[in-house]
Formats: C-alpha cells, sequence, structure tokens
C-alpha cells in the first residue's frame, strides 16, 4: 500500500501494522486512535465564522450602506455578488490548471485532488455569475441572455468545467483517468484569458472592467461594498476549497482501502482460504473490530 | 434600501448564490462526513 500525504508526496512504502507486547494494535485504523469523522478542523471553524461575518458585513454594506447608481439605479447591488463570483470563478480555474500541470509532471495525487477541488468550486462560482449576471441583465439591458462575447464565453467555460468533472467520472483506470482530466485541466487557463480579454477583442454590450484601471469607475461606499463583497466571496471560497481538498483526499483513500481489501480476497481465493472479510464500511474508533487496512499480505 | 428600484431581481441575485453556496456546503460536509467513516482515522490528518 502506498502511503501519500495531502501535500502531494508519495512515499510508496507500505506500513505494516504493529502489535505491543499487550497485544493491542497499534496501526493505521487501530481502534483508539484519534481522528475527525468529518472535513471540519478549528482552523476551518474559525475561517468559516470570518466568512459568516464578513457576509453580514456584505448585506450590511450591499444593501443598505451603498447607495443606488445613477444609471443602474439600485440594481448595482447585485454587482457585489456578481463581480467577485467571476473573479473566484478565475480563480478557481487557475488552481485547476496549476494542479493539473502539476500532476502530469509530479504524478502525486495531492495535485490531482487539488485539480478536482478546484473545478468543482469554481462550477459553483460560476453559476452564481451566470445566475447574478442574467439577474442584473434584465433590468439594466432589457434581457436574461443575449449571445455577447462574454457571456458566450463564460458559458463555454462552465461546460468545460462541467466536461472536466463529467471526465473525472468516467469508469477508467484512475491514472488514466487523472491524466486526461489534468490535460483538459490545462485548457481552463486559455479560456479564462478568452473571457477576461472578450469585452476588448469583440464589440460586446457588457461593461468593461470597473476596477482594472488606475481611476476605477466606482468609488465611495459603493467601492467598500465591493471590496467587502471580495473578502466575504473569498472567505467562502477558501472555506469550500478547504473542505473540497479533504473530500477529494478521502475519496482517494476510501478507493485505496476498496483495493487494499479487493487484493487481500483476491489472494485469499487464489490461496484455496476463505476471504477475508471486505472492504470496511467503518473506521469508527467506537467499532473495535474493524480490519486493519495496513496489514501486509503475503503474496500467494 | 427603502425604496429600492428592481427589489425582485435585487432580492433573487442574492438568495439563489446564497442558496446555491449554502447547499454546496452542506453536501460537502455530509460527503466528508460520510467518507471519513470509511477510511483509517489516521488519514483524516486534520485536528
Amino acid at each position: 500500500m502506498t502511503a501519500t500525504t495531502p501535500a502531494g508526496t508519495s512515499s510508496g512504502t507500505t506500513t505494516p501494522t504493529s502489535t505491543d507486547p499487550s497485544g493491542t494494535r497499534t496501526g493505521r485504523g487501530a481502534p483508539g486512535s484519534v481522528g475527525p469523522s468529518h472535513t471540519g478542523s478549528a482552523a476551518t471553524r474559525v475561517l468559516g465564522l470570518l466568512a459568516l461575518a464578513a457576509v453580514g458585513l456584505l448585506v450590511l454594506y450591499g444593501l443598505v450602506i451603498s447607495p443606488a447608481d445613477r444609471e443602474m439605479a439600485d440594481s448595482v447591488r447585485i454587482m457585489y455578488v456578481h463581480v467577485p463570483s467571476a473573479t473566484y470563478l478565475y480563480v478557481g480555474c487557475f488552481i485547476t490548471s496549476l494542479a493539473s500541470g502539476l500532476w502530469l509532471w509530479k504524478r502525486t495525487p495531492g495535485w490531482d485532488a487539488l485539480g478536482e477541488t478546484g473545478a468543482e468550486v469554481a462550477l459553483v462560482f460560476s453559476f452564481v455569475t451566470l445566475l447574478t449576471g442574467s439577474l442584473w441583465g434584465r433590468p439594466t439591458w432589457g434581457t436574461y441572455w443575449v449571445w455577447d462575447a462574454r457571456l458566450t464565453s463564460t458559458a463555454v467555460l462552465t461546460a468545460l468545467l462541467i466536461g472536466y468533472l463529467a471526465l473525472r467520472r468516467l469508469d477508467l483506470d484512475p491514472d488514466a483517468r487523472s491524466t486526461r482530466a489534468a490535460v483538459l485541466g490545462l485548457l481552463l487557463v486559455p479560456n479564462v484569458l478568452v473571457v477576461n480579454r472578450s469585452v476588448e477583442w469583440w464589440r460586446s454590450i457588457h461593461q468593461d472592467s470597473t476596477l482594472v484601471k488606475l481611476d476605477p469607475t466606482i468609488e465611495g461606499d459603493m467601492l467598500v461594498a465591493l471590496m467587502v463583497g471580495f473578502l466575504a466571496l473569498g472567505l467562502v471560497f477558501t472555506w469550500l476549497m478547504v473542505h473540497r481538498f479533504r473530500v477529494a483526499w478521502l475519496e482517494q483513500q476510501a478507493d485505496r482501502v476498496d483495493l487494499d481489501a479487493a487484493l487481500r480476497e483476491r489472494r485469499a481465493e487464489a490461496k484455496g482460504q476463505v476471504a477475508p472479510p471486505a472492504a470496511p464500511d467503518r473506521f469508527d474508533t467506537s467499532d473495535p473490530s474493524g480490519p486493519d487496512v495496513d496489514e501486509k499480505v503475503t503474496p500467494a | 434600501m427603502i425604496a429600492m428600484t428592481h427589489a425582485g431581481y435585487v432580492a433573487a441575485a442574492w438568495l439563489a448564490p446564497a442558496a446555491l453556496i449554502g447547499g454546496y456546503a452542506l453536501v460537502l460536509l455530509r460527503r466528508g462526513r460520510s467518507l471519513s467513516r470509511q477510511v483509517p482515522t489516521e488519514e483524516r490528518r486534520w485536528s
């Protein structure tokens, strides 16, 4: 069995379970060992509380303190959610492309998990971006959707993210599946650049960038509300990324446990023995009869 | 905010993302809890 770390390193060694003089199993999965039965930690709880506080501040600034815009009127309040969502959609895509490149280079499972994490969270933010954009477009442009360069390229990026995640769920050899997904993941950043530059490269009804200028077209309480939006959604994005990464990590470990149990069964069958128990369905510390996944199997 | 124009659009644009992200967060927590029971405790390296 290969022990791996969340950072993506792989030891490539088997760690047999030891038994102390009193006969107590002390290896991985041994009863009595301590570990959280969820993806939360003290750090994520603090992060979650900060995110909730920032969202509360965003509601205060975005819906109460910020004045209405001269042209957009109160629909400007939608921008405080829409613009940060689009930005974190880009960030998620960048993370996935970076992790995909590193997976193809290093071949370590942590990068693979990070690539999947970035894509899934980016997809959530792409839905938020498209949804809030449509709801802003109806009172401003008079339509929910138009096949404009920015909107169309964002829809293409969303389709690419869906394709990436669908590819990861194909019933293939895990290594081949990760490699194919990583190649697709590398295409996300060029697409993000197309989305971002689309308002300059093609005629578009979508407005230019509001902030990426020395003289931004937004100021005062509206600028503060937008900055609070970046802060709040940034904290939410980070919280989701951490939890999703841990879920991806757990999925990899669960697959490995299943594979180890299947191998044990096959080897026992080959030796004409009764197969040992199949994959454990629980590793709770309260279950003293849980099989030990680190037990090294002697080849038949 | 008292006499807000486009109030329906603004409300939908704030509530829908809150529901989407909140729902996704709940799904993540449930998946994490379920998967945590299937792997050895030492593989859950956050604590």
